[in-house]
């Protein structure tokens, strides 16, 4: 028990081994679900089960979709004055 | 009379939001709303340990990184006592680069996430409390 405790204790203590490849902008998608949830929970007048998973889906899905937009506008106004 | 019933409607704010900012959603649980609270409690604490999993407790720096410090303070008075255990032995917690990174962006936004959280369990007290002392006419009449 105590072994298992210290482990979980030590895993918070050094930090993980994160590249810059790009399965690391998979971090964002908790970050993303969080803040949907939270802003959903203050928002919403009533919350049932069925209505407050579609909300935030739609808002979690929809800060990916503009955050994608304005990468890949980005890319593009790059490519453009670069080449 | 009325300054009475303010100066307590002021106080039972005062202590949603100090419960609030102690225990992410003991605001919310404090005004009967369970769901919320349950829904705000987890989340804002998952966000937070994932924050300090990837970049370990050493992304909480009140020393180097005071602008990100005052975001992960909103969290719960518990990040004050991990930022005095790591600004008391900084070398052994040093954290650089992407980790530090990635988990100072986690432990902040759990950090404002809860503040938006407290504003918004106060605001809930607020409209509650006016809505008692200003109570409609059919529910004073009989």
């Amino acid at each position: 028990m105590s072994l298992m405790v210290s482990f979980v204790m030590a895993s918070f203590v050094a930090p993980e081994n994160i590249g810059t490849n790009p399965q690391s902008m998979l971090l964002l998608l908790p970050l993303v679900v969080a803040i949907a949830v939270i802003y959903k929970v203050t928002k919403m007048p009533k919350i049932t089960a069925v209505s407050f998973i579609k909300e935030v889906v739609v808002l979690s899905g929809s800060i990916v979709i503009f955050i994608a937009i304005i990468a890949i506008a980005l890319f593009a106004f790059t490519w453009l004055i670069t080449e | 009379m009325a300054q009475r019933s303010e100066a307590n409607n002021v106080g039972f704010l005062m202590v949603i939001a100090i419960l609030a900012w102690a225990v992410p959603g003991a605001g919310h649980y404090m005004l009967k709303e369970k769901k919320r609270s349950i829904i705000i409690f987890v989340t804002i604490v998952i966000v937070f340990l994932i924050g300090l999993y990837v970049g370990s407790i050493g992304v909480i720096n009140p020393i180097d990184s005071k602008a990100w410090y005052l975001a992960q303070i909103m969290n719960s008075p518990i990040v004050a006592a991990l930022g005095h255990l790591t600004s008391s032995a900084p070398e052994k917690y040093r954290v650089f680069g992407r980790p530090n990174e990635i988990g100072q962006y986690y432990t902040s936004i759990a950090g404002l996430l809860n503040l938006l959280c407290i504003i918004n369990a106060v605001y809930l007290g607020h409209l509650r409390g006016s809505n008692l002392e200003h109570p409609t006419p059919s529910k004073t009449e009989g």
